[in-house]
């Protein structure tokens, strides 16, 4: 009896309790201002129920296996998530409006949040070695770069990028796990070459980079501008780049690698501004949306409009008008966040962020040196770059790029790979898991 | 010294951005975007400064970089959130505003405002005698229908069309205040907003008066013209006509069944009134800018007087022409061809150009400009709609010229100047020397009924002390008493006045004016009446001017 008491994880237990009341106050305010009414029943707000049931039982089962990793992480995941939910339900109608397609997106969303955890179990339990990982990095690798490729001749068009993968049964798209794929070759191959790459050698009369360091930077710069080029998406590519030069600086402390690769990712974006539409689009769109306001420019302005409404206090959840927002659910579900949360509510979303991060960040340091800090540090800096760059480019700080907000964006293979990323982070944190 | 250091950038970046929010703000182009990036640069630079941590050697340097990179992911959040707080706060009303236009029709707008319209009741407004000016009524559906049932206060009220053209004049001017925005407690109004109670609009309570806003429209008739009607202490507007004027009804589109048959309705009669020559969008008492004549002869005597150039009966010669340079000013309006000799009053009475040219010259052009100011020449009429600004002559050299300042000084040459300004300046003489900052809004109230505010009479500016003000309203009297303007006698009151023909060039029919004040035993209302092409004073604005005064005293009578 003591020692179930003793491996109780009561600071996730109770962290879970204002998530779970948020969920379900949030869905209940949802429905009671869609309807206009006071009148409610149970079944009306199944889908946070669930919810909390399904984060509850989470938490009660890493209890029970006696998992001693770290407790606060998940009550954050499961916070932003939640949140994620609320807005997708709570734009359910419009998004039905605008495309009958769409019609079942809060209830997938439920479902790929519950598969999510699935997976988040799967990490944990098949990953109990770590060291696994790395022994099979470069047969990882090679899955991504067929992935990558496989998309790029398969692929379909979505919005103009090419990301996406038809199955028919789903749209799958593959760049979203290629990047953990991308994290875990890196963290393998920079343990193993770090010293190597942290050294340099006499050309002439030059002190220059490695090999080991030039080789890989190089097929980076050139994979992620083919990114942008085959697939026609900056964000991806942006992405990609930055989780390279993040880990390449941790691994080897040289801030002037990282001035060089980004110098070097700039020349080649801004080539391709020059010879490729779709991104001088974007680039124009970020400069002055009111250049084409009724076409190009149209998406952004309505949600600077959007955003604007929100003021301090926000209209409320469910009183916004996420509606003039073209395509909401995706690049701007923040905007319309924005609107019924108001300023209080975006720079609290920010704060669940921050502490994802330094979470994150945190299990990085505690983590053992080598092959795990490395995958730590890796896994958080794609929840930091992704929520950054989308962020910042809704608020017009850089070029829009159309990647999703962790956790909170519609979209089931972001989901389902931000909480892969959520479970190896718990698993480097069981510092019991020696590799 | 390290800390000094750090703190002083963290002060320096938090200067930076502040001041950075407040000069950009509202600034959209090109320039300033990169400006404010470029700020914000600097200061998340500044603030990484302030916080990157200082780690020791001893520390494995994979931790310390791990601590540099969270650093920095930190540092951009806090940029995220600056910028969150510019959109969401700082530059929110200024982009709720921003709109894109297509040959005058407004093609991207926020589309909250036209929700608003079709979500909210809006106010109703009232003469100051309960009579309806616009109202808003909900159709069976839900949708609102806005009327304006009395066509003589209608164009007053100004059109509102928040899907197609905006609106106009009192819609515009008080339109936060109809939505029910601003003007109420704001704590209400805050609790309104997030406990989403239905909102009803303010109502707003004219000054003007029906009966005699009504006669002003049937006085001016087919005539493009206006006619205003102040009181003459408060600077309350008790009746503002203006002719040619529109339908605000048929202009009138917001959401609902019958949107597409208001539309069509609305395009061709918008069409209708941009196409016509007589302009009968404009605003005629703020917005109409013309020369005025004779009238402008109270601002020349007020100079003389209030200057010590000269006196009442300062007497003057008029032999029937003046030679000023090479231009001879002709006499037309002398009582008796034999007579030379005329004192100021009487030239004031009957309209001596020849007497007030040498006044002008007199005066001089310094003084001039400076009394022209004085009366309001130049400003910016402080008023709840917007007002044309009056002026004094076109190019600043002109008055420099001895005939110019002779033409001027008798209300020819350049000068242009809207009848409210012209009333103003009869308000001056009638008030003691200061004139009333003029308004239309009485009180403010809500659906209850309940008063949220008043507008409480202040003064604008001074332009002449009590002593010349004095004399000017015996000036006036006797123009009415024994000069041209007799025609304005009402027995048993007070009334002064002056009329004005003014010449608009060519062979079209002078602009015909008259101001002046009325009361009991002290001057109680002020009137300004402008007849385009209507031909001489006393034949055209006269009688308009006479009656409106009639009518506007007769109210105290029966009250």
């Amino acid at each position: 009896m003591s020692a179930i008491v003793r491996r109780f994880r009561f600071t996730e237990f109770q962290l879970l309790v204002a998530p779970s009341l948020m969920t379900v106050v949030g869905l209940l305010t949802i429905f009671l201002a869609r309807t206009g009414s006071s009148r409610w029943t149970w079944s009306d707000i199944w889908v946070s129920l669930g919810y909390v049931a399904l984060i509850f039982l989470m938490t009660i089962f890493l209890s029970a296996t006696g998992f001693k990793g770290d407790q606060v992480l998940f009550p954050i995941v499961a916070t932003i998530a939640g949140l994620g939910l609320l807005e997708i339900e709570r734009l359910n109608p419009v998004l039905k409006a605008e495309n009958p397609n769409l019609a079942h997106v809060a209830r997938n969303q439920v479902a790929y949040i519950a598969v999510g955890l699935f997976l988040l179990l799967l990490m944990m339990v098949f990953v109990k070695r770590l060291d696994w990982l790395r022994r099979y990095k470069y047969s990882l690798g090679f899955l991504g770069l067929a992935m990558m490729a496989a998309t790029v001749v398969f692929g379909t068009d979505i919005n103009g990028a090419r990301l996406w993968i038809d199955l028919k049964v789903a749209t799958v798209q593959p760049s979203e796990l290629v990047k953990v794929i991308l994290v875990v070759f890196l963290a393998a191959y920079l343990d193993d070459y770090g010293d190597l790459v942290a050294g340099s050698y006499r050309f002439l009369r030059w002190n220059l980079p490695p090999i080991p360091y030039l080789l890989p930077m190089f097929l980076m710069w050139a994979a992620a501008l083919g990114v942008v080029v085959l697939q026609n998406d900056l964000g991806t590519a942006l992405l990609f780049f930055g989780i390279f030069l993040v880990m390449i600086y941790v691994a080897t402390a040289r801030l002037w690698y990282v001035v060089v690769g980004l110098s070097a990712f700039a020349i080649g974006v801004y080539v391709a501004y020059q010879m490729f539409d779709r991104i001088a689009v974007r680039v124009q769109n970020w400069i002055n949306p009111w250049a084409d306001p009724l076409d190009k420019g149209f998406q952004q302005i309505q949600a600077e409009y959007t955003m604007a409404a929100g003021h301090i206090f926000g209209t409320g959840l469910g009183y916004g008008h996420p509606q003039y927002i073209p395509a909401v659910e995706t690049d701007y579900i923040f905007a319309a966040l924005a609107e019924e949360l108001g300023l209080l509510g975006t720079i609290a979303i920010l704060a669940l962020y921050v502490l994802l991060v330094a979470r994150g960040s945190l299990i990085a340091l505690r983590a053992d040196r080598g092959f795990p800090q490395l995958l730590a540090v890796g896994l958080t800096t794609i929840l930091a770059l992704q929520t950054l760059i989308i962020l910042a480019g809704v608020l017009r700080l850089i070029p829009l790029t159309g990647i999703t907000l962790p956790f909170i964006s519609a979209g089931g293979s972001s989901l389902l790979t931000n909480f892969i990323i959520v479970g190896l982070l718990l698993r480097i944190s069981d510092g019991s898991v020696k590799t | 010294m390290s800390g000094f250091f750090r703190a002083s950038a963290f002060f320096a970046a938090t200067i930076l951005l502040t001041f950075g929010m407040i000069v950009t703000k509202g600034h959209s182009s090109r320039t300033w975007f990169f400006l404010w990036l470029a700020m914000l640069f600097v200061a998340s630079v500044l603030i990484t400064v302030a916080v990157w941590p200082r780690l020791p050697r001893t520390i494995p340097a994979t931790q310390r970089t791990i601590a540099h990179g969270a650093t920095l992911f930190m540092v951009g959040f806090l940029v995220l959130g600056v910028q969150l707080a510019r959109v969401q706060v700082a530059d929110s009303a200024i982009i709720s505003e921003r709109t894109h236009s297509d040959a005058g029709n407004v093609d991207v707008q926020d589309p909250r405002h036209r929700l608003m319209a079709s979500e909210v009741q809006r106010g109703s407004i009232f003469t100051s005698d309960g009579k309806v000016v616009a109202q808003t009524d909900k159709n069976p559906d839900g949708s609102f229908i806005r009327s304006y049932p009395d066509p003589a206060t209608a164009y007053l009220a100004g059109y509102y069309s928040p899907l197609l053209y905006g609106s106009s004049n009192l819609e515009a001017a008080y339109d936060s205040e109809l939505m029910g925005e601003s003007g109420g407690n704001p704590i209400t109004q805050w609790l309104d907003g997030i406990l989403h109670r239905d909102r009803r609009g303010y109502d707003l309570t004219l000054s003007v008066n029906q009966d005699v806003q009504d006669q002003a429209n049937q006085l001016l008739g087919n005539q493009r013209g206006a006619a205003i009607v102040m009181n003459a202490k408060t600077g309350a507007i008790v009746a503002m006509a203006s002719t040619p004027n529109f339908d605000p009804n048929k202009l009138y589109v917001n959401e609902g069944p019958q949107i597409n048959a208001e539309t069509d309705t609305a395009k061709a009669y918008w069409e209708q009134l941009t196409s016509q020559q007589d302009s009968p969008l404009l605003l005629r008492p703020t917005q109409g800018l013309y020369i005025p004549g004779s009238i402008f002869k109270t601002v020349t005597a007020s100079a003389a007087l209030q200057s010590g150039v000269a006196q009442p009966d300062t007497v003057y010669r008029d032999e029937g022409a003046l030679t000023v340079g090479s231009r001879v000013i002709p006499e037309e309006n002398r009582p008796d061809n034999n007579r030379i000799d005329y004192t100021l009053t009487d030239a004031y009475g009957w309209s001596l150009n020849v007497v007030f040219a040498q006044i002008g010259l007199q005066i001089g052009p310094q003084r001039m400009q400076e009394f022209a100011q004085k009366f309001g020449f130049g400003s910016d009429i402080p008023f709840e709609l917007p007002v044309a600004i009056s002026e004094l002559d076109a190019d600043p050299s002109f008055l420099s010229d001895q005939a110019s300042l002779a033409v001027t000084a008798f209300g020819q040459g350049q000068i242009q100047a809207t009848p409210l300004q012209m009333a103003l300046i009869a308000d001056a003489v009638a008030n003691g020397g200061t004139m009333m900052e003029p308004y239309l809004v009485q009180k403010i109230s809500d659906e209850k009924g309940t008063t949220l505010s008043t507008n409480s009479p202040s003064s604008w500016q001074r332009a002449i002390d009590e002593k010349t003000a004095s004399q000017m309203q015996q000036i006036m009297i006797n123009s009415v008493q024994n000069g041209y303007a007799s025609g304005a006698q009402i027995p048993g009151y007070v009334v002064g006045g002056k009329t004005g023909t003014a010449e608009v060039g060519g062979d079209k029919q002078p602009n015909s004016w008259f101001i002046g004040f009325a009361g009991k035993t002290d001057p109680e209302y002020v009137v300004a009446v402008v007849v385009e092409n209507g031909g001489e004073g006393t034949k055209v604005a006269l009688p308009i001017a006479h009656q409106l005064l009639q009518t506007a005293l007769q109210l105290d009578e029966t009250k």
